[in-house]
Formats: structure tokens, sequence, C-alpha cells
């Protein structure tokens, strides 16, 4: 089972493409936000692409979407916006493209962020999945390149998957636009909190290091009381990341501690 | 205008001799290090400010580690005159900045503030040579002696905003808080090691530059683990990341160590990823600390973190680049670069595969 | 809203614990936390990832990368697929391009201008807006559409099918030696196509101080709008040296020389600039090669026409039509007995003569700078105004070319010139200011006035450096 991609929906009434209305760059209104986050060139662009039908060129180089791209789609009635993040490595580091990445998905609280990993390289692809799932609680795993993945012989497990992640895994092959439709109904059922997520959080293995973060993580659990995420916003502060710094400073961090609500109308 | 164009005809030797001139001109006025414009911004360096602010900088140094501080050891680290130096106190003094008791010289607490501020500056701006920038290691002090002169502390704020605030410069130095905070100093001279003591090296100071150069060329940076396998009378022999090494009490006083008791001795010497041939599989054992910043970063996104398995695939038509397939990917790394990656000495052979 | 107990000084103390728990904690700390995380990935990766039987596309792959990288082949086919790509580009644009200069210059112009004279439009109107700015920009558009929808597809096949950065893999360790990044082959190559989209190219270099130089010495790259001119100047003044059987042969040996020049110049500078101005900027080197896929090829020609053609196309159309205007303009209006660009030519020929050039082609590609394809025809209409022929061309301010080289030369001959003054054209052609496309993209791309400025005057200076060298010697010689 796990290695087939879940298309045979795509004739059923409530998966209909007819569902789906792409909206390119109208994005007024909006009920949703969905951050789109992933490595370089593991066809982020084109899931990109085939959700809200525009074209923004895919080329086979790691890293081609420079800037950030936005873009909306209607699914069952709900209007969603659609944020292409720029393709990190990782979000531990000081680039700018990290940067934009962490910051939105960490400020901006985007109701369902979407990790778009390429099966055929998932442990590297992990990495930054991991670090994404420190900083939200609500995401998709998009096991992109399905096709490629079984061509070379790789098989993944995608219940096994889910269950370690804690998120909904679905298995897609972009470039054939297989799987998309079964990602637009995980995205709703997580945005609307049908699916609740319970992502793994990574715990260092040195004592020294994970006494600094829990020492801080109490100061800052007492002065912003119910602020999600607190060991990483701790670790952040000890890799001296400015833009938490600054939040802490000007008492903003004590905004993101409300979850964004389930519907906004 | 006729008549200059048929000048011009008539006097092409001429003409050329001064392009040529002109041409050489330029060229030694913009040549690196030796030029005019170097010599030119040189000379700048050398004003009262830049005085008062090296001597307020080492005056702060004697007081962090405890070494008393006179006339003559000040003339001596500026390389100046006594004369000079005693001129240079004198105005010091009338600034408020220092106080004089039994020929010693301190900092008052004003003279202490202004001092770390100006250090604050130093180690930030060496951090950023260090991570950001392809300047050499030699010369990262020698160009934050020149800017810290030159910035000011909000530019060095935003800076420091921008990589992450730092809170240890290249050499394990702690860079002192805004608010002029900074901690005790840790650890103990090398030279202060008895045989057979295991440390990590915390500091290396960087001055003087004869010195510090020296000790780079060794091979030895911050974060290494050592183990003093003996003490001669004038030597001090260590195993340095396995390597033997051998230094002289007035080379091994330049290094700050952080003694370790239970830790396990690192016996075996690590090999470079350079030396792995096609075909041949290994894990990686970490990435040289002498591989920084950007090139840092980019290898570890790439997925070179200890305990990954790396392959040489393929070698680049001239020879240089290698690829190396590391988690699924293929990456290129240059042989500048893979000098700088360790590897477990213990390879598999993967030769049915990559038969050539 | 805000909590009481919020306080500055609280915030203050969660501050200065991280700063001291950062002096506790070890330097490479940063390195541990990015271990775990990928410890932690590679536990989940074995427990949910299978490698079923031999990884057959993956030994296919590199099968081909054996192939294509190794000693003796590698280079023959990366020159004989990108010559491949040029010689596609070169046929296959000559007959469209001849077809939209006949639709729009031969019969549109016309047609224009007699609608205007229907209308009764004052004679300036229609010298303004149809000789100037419609002419100007239908040149643009007729020399520069053809080869670029072209030569961008078929390029981003190549790109998309995962074959370019084998070629940057191979190419790397001769710009290493200058210290750039072997991806500076594309951009070189993308350069051969456009300038501009060269430049747009060099996003694909991830290290700052590399993109730095791949987009400063872009413009040695001979783009598809000069190779018109090095053509028609070299079998004009180098071919005729020769006897005709051998004309052809010598004169595209010329041109050749020019690009390989251009080449050595853009290796020479990337080797100057590191050394200089760009020493400390950071810099990183790896280069990922992913695996072949078939490229989407209905897609791929979808969004290279309209990312990259179309987009190229009307940046240079946008500032065509100005420098239309202003070549209209600049032969017609008079101060005195004479018009502006009569006065530029005579004021500016001493000046010129130095460096074996003269004040016409100076002229030319000061108002020529939105696109080198204009220059030739504006050389020919300002060489005819200046020198005072008559029967030739369509009047002042009218750009035009000739089907007939000899024709041509004749034009050039009558204008005062020389073979000097054909060699230090090539020359200038190919080491001069960047067409205003590029500068535009050079400072969208770099975010600095002062990267674009350099861009910008560094090859000019090399150019005038050149031709004033080559002159003298020559001058000596004789």
């Amino acid at each position: 089972m796990s290695n087939t991609i879940n298309n045979n929906c795509e004739g059923c009434p409530a998966y209909s493409k007819s569902n789906l209305v792409r909206l390119g760059v109208d994005m007024e209104n909006v009920d949703y936000v969905i951050a789109m986050a992933g490595n370089p060139n593991t066809g982020k662009s084109t899931v990109f692409n085939n959700l809200t039908g525009l074209r923004q060129h895919t080329g086979n180089w790691p890293g081609k979407t420079v800037i950030r791209a936005e873009g909306g789609f209607i699914f069952n009635e709900k209007k969603y916006k659609i944020v292409d993040l720029p393709g990190t490595y990782s979000l531990l580091s000081t680039s700018t493209d990290e940067e934009v990445a962490r910051n939105f998905i960490l400020f901006g609280q985007p109701d369902v962020t979407v990790i778009v990993v390429d099966a055929t390289r998932l442990e590297r692809n992990l990495n930054l999945a991991l670090q994404i799932l420190e900083l939200t609680n609500k995401a998709v795993l998009c096991l992109n390149m399905m096709d490629e993945a079984s061509r070379n012989g790789v098989e993944v497990d995608v219940r096994a998957l889910s269950k370690e992640l804690g998120i909904p895994v679905i298995p897609a092959a972009a470039r054939k636009r297989q799987g998309i439709q079964e990602l637009l109904h995980t995205i709703e059922e997580v945005a609307t909190g049908k699916y609740v997520c319970k992502p793994r959080k990574i715990k260092s293995n040195s004592p020294k290091l994970n006494h600094a973060i829990e020492k801080i993580a109490a100061m800052l659990n007492k002065e912003f009381p119910g602020l999600p995420h607190v060991n990483w916003v701790a670790l952040r502060l000890l890799e001296g990341d400015n833009s938490i710094i600054e939040a802490i400073k000007s008492g903003d961090l004590g905004n993101i501690n409300v979850q964004s609500p389930q519907i906004q109308v | 205008m006729q008549v200059i164009g048929s000048i011009i005809y008539t006097i092409h030797g001429e003409l050329l001799f001064a392009g040529i001139l002109l041409l050489v001109f330029v060229l030694w006025f913009f040549f690196p290090k030796k030029g005019g414009y170097a010599l030119i911004s040189t000379a700048m360096m050398n004003s009262q400010k830049v005085m008062v602010e090296d001597a307020l900088k080492y005056l702060f140094d004697c007081a962090y580690k405890n070494v008393p501080c006179n006339l003559n050891s000040i003339a001596g680290n500026l390389q100046i005159s006594s004369d000079k130096a005693g001129r240079l106190i004198e105005k010091l003094l009338k600034m408020n900045l220092v106080r004089v008791q039994n020929q010693e010289i301190s900092l008052t607490d004003i003279g202490r503030s202004y001092a770390l501020r100006i250090v604050r500056v130093h180690r930030i701006w060496e951090r950023y040579f260090a991570d950001e920038t392809s300047i050499a290691q030699k010369d990262w002090h020698e160009e934050a002696c020149k800017i810290e002169h030159l910035v000011s502390i909000e530019a060095t704020e935003e800076l420091a905003a921008k990589i992450g605030n730092p809170v240890f410069d290249p050499h394990g130095d702690p860079i002192p808080t805004s608010e002029g905070k900074l901690p005790k100093p840790k650890g103990i001279l090398l030279n202060a090691m008895k045989g057979g003591d295991i440390g990590k090296i915390i500091h290396i100071e960087d001055e003087p530059q004869n010195i510090y150069e020296q000790l780079v060329v060794q091979g030895l940076y911050p974060g290494m683990q050592v183990y003093v396998t003996e003490i001669l009378d004038n030597k001090i022999v260590l195993a340095a990341d396995g390597d033997e090494c051998m230094l002289t009490p007035l080379f091994a006083a330049q290094i700050t160590v952080e003694k370790l008791s239970n830790e396990e001795r690192k016996t075996t010497k690590n090999e470079l990823l350079s030396e792995l041939r096609l075909g041949e599989t290994a894990e990686i054992a970490g990435i040289s600390p002498n591989c920084r910043g950007l090139q840092r970063r980019r290898l570890m996104d790439l997925g070179i973190i200890p305990g990954s398995k790396i392959t040489a695939v393929l070698q680049s038509a001239s020879g240089d680049p290698v690829a190396y397939s590391v988690l699924g990917t293929t990456i290129g790394i240059r042989k500048q670069q893979s000098d700088l990656i360790f590897i477990k000495p213990k390879k598999e052979k993967n030769n049915e595969q990559y038969n050539k | 809203m805000e909590d009481i107990k919020n306080t500055p000084s609280d915030r203050e103390a969660i501050l200065s614990a991280a700063n001291a728990a950062r002096w506790d904690l070890d330097m490479d700390f940063h390195d541990t936390v990015i271990e775990t995380i990928y410890q932690e990935a590679s536990q989940i990766a074995r427990k949910t990832v299978k490698q079923k039987g031999d990884k057959a596309a993956y030994s296919y792959d590199l099968k081909i990368d054996k192939i294509v990288t190794s000693r003796w082949l590698g280079f023959p086919i990366m020159f004989l697929l990108l010559a491949l790509v040029f010689w596609i580009t070169v046929a296959g644009a000559n007959y469209p391009s001849q077809a939209l200069s006949f639709l729009l210059i031969d019969k549109l112009h016309p047609l224009l201008k007699s609608a205007m004279e229907f209308l009764h439009a004052p004679w300036w109107l229609t010298g303004v807006l149809i000789d100037g700015a419609y002419l100007s920009m239908a040149w643009v558009i007729a020399v520069m559409l053809p080869p670029m929808a072209i030569f961008f597809p078929l390029y981003t096949l190549l790109e998309d099918l995962g074959y370019l950065p084998r070629v940057a893999f191979n190419m790397d360790s001769l710009f290493r030696k200058v210290g750039a990044h072997g991806k500076q082959a594309l951009t070189m190559s993308m350069g051969f196509g456009c300038n501009a989209a060269g430049v747009v190219a060099a996003r694909v270099i991830d290290s700052p101080r590399e993109r730095l130089i791949a987009i400063i010495t872009n413009n040695f790259s001979l783009c598809n709008g000069r190779w018109p001119t090095q053509i028609l100047i070299a079998s004009i003044f180098i071919g005729g040296l020769v006897a005709a059987p051998f004309a052809g042969i010598v004169s595209a040996a010329a041109v050749v020389s020019v690009a390989v020049l251009g080449i050595l110049f853009s290796l020479l500078v990337s080797w100057g600039l590191n050394k200089t101005v760009l020493r400390g900027e950071a810099s990183s080197f790896s280069l990922e090669l992913p695996p072949y896929r078939p490229p989407q090829v209905w897609q791929t020609l979808y969004t290279s026409l309209i990312d990259r053609t179309l987009i190229v196309l009307w940046r240079a159309v946008v500032f065509a039509i100005p420098a239309g205007i202003v070549i209209w303009l600049v032969a017609n209006v008079k101060i005195g007995d004479l018009s502006i660009a009569e006065h530029f030519i005579q004021w500016s020929n001493p000046f010129a003569f130095i460096f074996g050039l003269n004040g016409v082609i100076l002229l030319a590609y000061i108002i020529a700078i939105p696109a080198n394809e204009i220059v030739i025809p504006t050389i020919l209409m300002l060489t005819v105004l200046s020198s005072k022929l008559s029967g030739i061309g369509d009047g002042a301010g009218v750009m035009f070319e000739l089907d007939s080289v000899a024709d041509t030369a004749n034009i050039l001959h009558a204008g005062g010139w020389t073979l000097l003054t054909g060699v230090n054209l090539m020359l200038f052609s190919l080491l001069h200011n960047p067409c205003s496309t590029t500068i535009v993209t050079i400072y969208r791309e770099t975010n600095s006035v002062k990267w674009t400025a350099l861009a910008t005057f560094l090859p000019i200076i090399l150019g005038l450096i050149v031709c004033f060298f080559t002159t003298q010697i020559w001058y000596l010689l004789q």
C-alpha cells in the first residue's frame, strides 16, 4: 500500500475537480493562509503551480525560487491563500532565505504549513521537516516525486512515517498531477481542525544544552504564559536570533500565544 | 578642431608613452596592500584618536588578565617611544580615562566602559570577518584594528544583529554585551598543564601576530582536543587530533585550555575526505573549524554531518571537483573543501557498482 | 490587554540569562543541534524507507555521468552540444528575422509614413514617431526576437534535463583558477545569447562573491546583438585583405577570435576582481548534480518564452522607443547650419582618433545604448549624414541597412574608415558598456549602485585602453 499514490478518488463527488477553483494571484478575503516550505529542488514550485494555476518557472536546479511567491485557490467554497517560501535546507542559520521562511511560519502563524519533500531523498528532507514541526502544530507532509521513487525502487511506509512525525503524510507526484486532490482534502482537514496534529519534537542529547534550554524556557513561560513552541524560541535565543530578541524586547512575542482561530470569516 | 586633429596624428610615440605611464600609475595606485591608495589609508590610521583607543584596549586587556601595566609596557605594546607614551598617558589622565598609582596604570570607570565599547566593536568585526567574508585568518585582527576606530557603535550593533549576536570572537574571546558585561576568564594556560592531561583549546591569543600565525600554521584551533604527552625542559609535547606537536613555553602561554577529566582521549587521526578514492565509502567524522561561515553552512545543509555515509562517485573531466554521494544526493566538492572534511578511517569497499 | 508582569526589565533579564548561557555553552553547540536533528531524521528514515532491488535508475544516471564527465569525452560532448545549440539558433533565426524585418521595416514603415501624410501630420511628428520611435522598436524586435525565441527554449531544455550542472562540474577547475564558480560557464554561454539573460542566470550561483563576478563579467560574452556587427565589419575590412576564396573563412576566424578574446577578458577580469574589490566577499562552493529528468517540453517552451524571451524583449523595446526618438532628434535638430549629431561628431573626432575610432562610432554607441542591434544602422545613418553623401539611405535620422556588403563598405570608406577603424570597432563592440537592458537587469539583481556602476564602466574603460594601445602601436609600426 505504501507505494501507490491514492488517486482512485478523483471521480468521487467530494474530490471532483470542480471543487478546485484556481485563483492565480487574486487573493481578497481569504479564509485560510497556507505556507509551503521544502528543500530546494523538491518540486515545491510544481505543487504550488498545480494548486494555484500559476506558472512559476521550475528548472532542474537547486534553488530556483528566489523571491517569495503567493497565489490563491478556492476548495470546497473556502478561499485559501498560499505562500511559497524560499526553498531552504534548514531553518537554523543566518541566511536571509531561512529568516524569511522561519519568521513567516513562527510569526505569520499560517493555518497549515505544507512541507514538500522528495520521496527519493527522504532522510535529507526530513531534517527540514523536523525543524518546521518545532515551530508549528499544523502541518501536512507532501511526499512528492513518488513516481521517481518507485522507479528507483524506493519504498516509503506512509502510515509509519505519519505516525513518526505526528502529521498527515500525502504521497504525490506533482509533475503528473497525482495526489493533489488528496493533498487539498488533507489541507482542509488540518485547517478546519478536523485532523489534530501531534508533531514530533526534537530533544538534544547534550545535557548542557538541554539545561540551558530548560532554564530559558522557564523564564519565557513566566513572562509570556501560553507561548507555543517555547523550547524552539529558547533555542533561537541561544543562537542569538535577532527577530526573537526584538520580539521579546517589544513584547510582541506575547501576541503569538493565541492559536489563530479555526475559522476566520 | 582640425588643428588638434592634425597634431594628434603627429605625436603618436609620445601619446603611447603617456598612455603607458598613466596605466602603470593607475595599477600602482590600486594595487592591494602596497599601492598608493593602501599607503594613504595606512597613514591616516596614526591619529591621536587611534592612539588613545589602542592604549585603552591594552589597559583593559591587562586588567582582564590581572597583569600589572606601566608606562613602558604601554610604549612597548603600541610601539611608540616612552616620551610619546608619557604624553599619551597625560592626555588620558586629563580625559579622566585612567589613573596612576605607584607607577601602575589602570582604567577608571569611564575608561573601562570606553574600552569595553572598543573591544566589543573589535571582536564583533573579527567574528564577522571570520564568518561572513573571505578575509584570510591572519588578517582578521589587523582589519578589525583598522575598522574599530572608524565605525560607529550603531553600525556595529546592526552588524551584530545580522550575524546572530555572537558572544565569542573567532579566537575564543568572549564579546562584551552592549551593556558592558563580560564573563570571568575561563580555563588555564597550556603551559600550566601536566603530562597526561587532556584539555580542549578555548582560546588562542592573536597578539603578537607572528606567534599567532605560527600557531595557526601548526593547525591549532579553538575547540581542538589536546593531550599533553610529556613535558621536557623547554618543550611541551602534545597530541592534537592525533598529530604530534611541540611547543615552547612561550608559545604554549598563548593558548588557553579547558581541562577535561572524564573525556576519552582521541587517539586516532581522522583521514581527509579528499583521500577517499572513487567508489569508496566512509563515515563523516566532522568538518574542520577552519571551514567557516557560508561554506560550513552550505556543507552542513548538504548533509556533511558526523555520522553520514559518503561515497566518492565521479571525477570531473578536469580531475577536480569530485562528486560525492551523500544522503541520496550527488554533490560536487572541490579539493580545497574536501581537505577540510574529516572521515573515519574505516572504509568500505563497494567496488562492484563503481568499477571504472 | 498587556500583562502587568510583562515589564521591560523582566524581558531584559531573559535576554541576559540567554547571553550568560551562551558563554557557558561550547562554541560549536550550533553544530551539535544540527547533528541531533540529522540523527533523528536518519532514525525515522531507517524505520520508514526501504530500498528495493538494485538502484536501477541511479546506476543509469551514473553511467551517463561517467560518459559526460569522462576525461576524453566530457569536453567534446559539451562543445558539440553548445555548438549545436548556437548553430540551430543562428540558422533557425535567419529566416524569421528576415521575414520580420521585411514586414515591420520594409512594408509597415512606409505604410505608417503614408498614413501620417494622409492625416496631414507635421513632418517632425512623423519623424519623431515613425522614423524615430517606431523604426527603432521594429528593428530591435526583428533582430532580437527570433534568435532569443530559439535559443532560450533550447537552453532551458538542456537545463531541465539536468545536463547543465554537469557542464559546470567539468568547467569548474578552469574557473576556480580565476576565483570564479564553475556555473559561470553557464552564465557565460547564456550571455552569448543575451547578456541580460546571462545576468539573471547568475542566480543559480549561490555564493555571493562568485555570483557578483559572473554578473560583472557577463558583458564580455559577445551577445546576439553584437554578432552581426562583428560579422559585417570583419567581412568588409578583414575579409577584404585576402583573396576572395579565403575571405569568408578569414573573416569568420576574425569574429571567432574576438569572441575568444572576450572569454579571455572575462577570465582575466574575474581574476582581477577576485584579487581586489571582491576580495572580502563571502564565498563558498558546492554544486549539486541533480538526477536526470525527462524535460517537460511544452511547459518549458511556454515558460522560457514568457519568462525569458518576452521579458527581455519588453525591456529592450521600452528603451528602444525613447532612444529612437533621440536618434531622430540629434540628426534633425539644427544649431546653426549643422545638426546636433554633426556638432558632436566634429567635436569628438580628435578625441576618438586617439583610440582609432571616430566621432560617428562614439555617438552611435551613446545613443544606441538600448540595444547593440541598432548600432550598425545608426552608424550608417550618421556616416551618410556627416559625410554629406547623397542618394543613400532614407534621410536624416532614419536608420537603415543595406543588403549588399559592398555598398555598405562604400559608405564606410567614404566616411573615412580604414582597416584600423574596422579592427577597433570590432574590439570596441566587444569591450564597451552593457546595453541599457543589461544595466537595469544588473541593478535589479545586485540591488547595488556600486556594482552596477562597476559593471557598466569597467568594460568601457578596458575597451578604450585596448583601442588606444592597438592604435598607437599600429601607428608606431607603420
